[in-house]
């Protein structure tokens, strides 16, 4: 490590003194008007190869997108507009379908009660029909038995009490 | 080349780029703390005030880079050869 | 130099030679000039041509592949020119700044990415273009032109009315000031590019492996850093010179 500053140390002495070969770092010469035209050739070149197409490209893009923007802003109203359209129409075919159902639901309650008091008095009808006839048989059983019971009684009585006794 | 100012040639180099190297790096502490606070206090300029931090950091970096020309033309170019 | 000999009989690797101020000359007529500055800028512009070719010879508007990453490019140099010289006037400058960035990138990023010192050259050695200050001041000599060129266009002689502002005592410096931009912008730029180079070639030197590589990292940020720099100060000057006092004069 010594050994290697001490090289750097005389390699350093030895630049200065080697200077004297003129010091080259800051030497102008052609070099310096040759690359300013070489500079302005590249600009121009790059001006027609590059800057110019692709600039166009980049505004014709930007007129493009501000165009489509317009183009979708003016859609979007029209779909809005239809939108509210459509969902108007929506609303009166539901209030009209409600309605509907509900006169049906009406018709269909009033044909359903009228059957079923039909139905109700039929059935009353009936009942009262048979009941009438129940009774009347009743009627008819009870006045068939009536001497039977008369007779049974008489006869009961009789074997009872004995024959004479009954007279 | 004269022995005595090879010596004074090397010496001045040093202190070109030692000397040219405080202003500058006082100024680029300054600035950079400055933008800290500055982010702190409004995070979201951050990327504005790293720009601007940059920008002028390099501004300040040619000051020592100035010192270190002056320094390379002592040691490779040195005029009084 | 010597300095490379002495150098190299440390390190045998071949990657870790240092050389400075060491040219490859060409003679063209009487005229001489660096080969290695003009060997590597030809590959640079080659490449861009190449890109630029590939990007635009069949365009799409949905950008897929180079066309993508060209149009990115050009829609980030012209948020830079549009933000120093202004929405009114930054188009017709856009192929300038964005050929000065395009180009400083390339050549950086070449020279920091490339082992151009694998290819031998009898004297000197191949690097970054940028690496060279025949190229840095050509560089800043154009952007000089171009803001000159831009506030004639734009104010005709009113445009020396500039120099008088804000007081007729500031001249002088207002003048040395037109002297300090280039030089500036052309110091700044070689001094960084070098400066980077000579880093990492004695870190190489010194520790052949690894250690070298975050300074190369730091390396290709600040190359980035500086075509950027370059970019935008030339921005920043064009639109100096556009807009100088603009505002004074609708005032009237």
């Amino acid at each position: 490590m010594i050994s290697q500053w001490s090289l750097l140390l005389t390699t350093a002495v030895a630049v200065v003194e080697e200077v004297e070969e003129k010091g080259k770092l800051f030497d102008f010469d052609a070099t310096l008007p040759l690359m300013m035209i070489q500079i302005v050739i590249l600009v121009a070149a790059l001006n027609a190869l590059f800057y110019k197409p692709l600039g166009k490209v980049l505004d014709d893009r930007d007129e493009y997108i501000r165009g489509g923007l317009g183009d979708a802003k003016a859609r979007l109203a029209e779909a809005e507009t239809l939108t509210k359209k459509y969902e108007a129409e929506l609303a009166g075919t539901r209030r009209e379908s409600q309605a509907v159902i509900a006169t049906a639901k009406a018709e269909a309650q009033k044909i359903a009660a009228g059957q079923l008091a039909q139905t109700q008095q039929a059935a009353q009808v009936q009942r009262e029909q048979a009941q009438q006839e129940i009774e009347q048989q009743k009627q008819s059983a009870f006045t068939a038995l009536e001497p039977q019971v008369e007779a049974l009684s008489r006869q009961i009585l009789t074997k009872l009490l004995g024959a004479e006794l009954v007279k | 080349m004269n022995p005595t100012v090879a010596a004074a040639s090397v010496i001045a180099a040093a202190l070109a780029v030692g000397l040219a190297s405080i202003g500058p790096g006082i100024g680029q502490g300054n600035a950079a703390g400055q933008a800290v606070e500055g982010i702190a206090r409004q995070p979201e300029a951050e990327g504005k005030i790293r720009g601007t931090l940059i920008l002028s950091l390099a501004f300040m970096e040619s000051l020592t880079i100035y010192g270190l020309v002056v320094a390379l033309i002592l040691l490779f170019a040195n005029p009084f050869a | 130099m010597h300095m490379l000999d002495g150098l190299n009989i440390i390190n045998s690797l071949p990657l870790a030679a240092l050389e400075v101020g060491r040219h490859l000359y060409w003679r063209l007529g009487n005229l001489q000039i660096h080969g290695q500055v003009f060997l590597t800028s030809w590959f640079v512009i080659g490449l861009l041509l190449i890109a630029a070719i590939a990007a635009t010879r069949n365009v799409q508007r949905i950008p897929r592949g180079i066309q993508n990453l060209m149009e990115y490019a050009l829609e980030y140099i012209r948020n830079l020119a549009k933000d120093q010289i202004g929405e009114r006037e930054y188009r017709p400058w856009v192929p300038f700044i964005g050929t000065l960035f395009l180009f400083i990138f390339l050549s950086n990023w070449s020279g920091a990415l490339l082992p151009w010192k694998l290819i031998h050259l009898p004297s000197g050695e191949l690097a970054a273009p940028t690496n060279d200050i025949n190229t840095t001041v050509a560089l800043a000599l154009l952007t000089s032109l171009a803001y000159f060129y831009a506030g004639f266009r734009k104010r005709g002689l009113g445009y020396f009315a500039k120099y008088l502002e804000p007081t007729p005592i500031l001249l002088p410096i207002n003048i040395l000031e037109d002297f300090t931009k280039p030089l500036s912008l052309s110091f700044r730029l070689f001094g960084n590019i070098l400066a980077d180079e000579l880093v990492v070639g004695v870190l190489v030197l010194l520790v052949p492996f690894i250690v070298p590589i975050p300074v190369m990292l730091l390396g290709l940020f600040t190359s980035a850093i500086q075509a950027l720099v370059f970019a935008t100060l030339a921005a920043v000057y064009i639109g100096e010179a556009i807009e100088g006092h603009g505002e004074h004069e609708e005032e009237h």
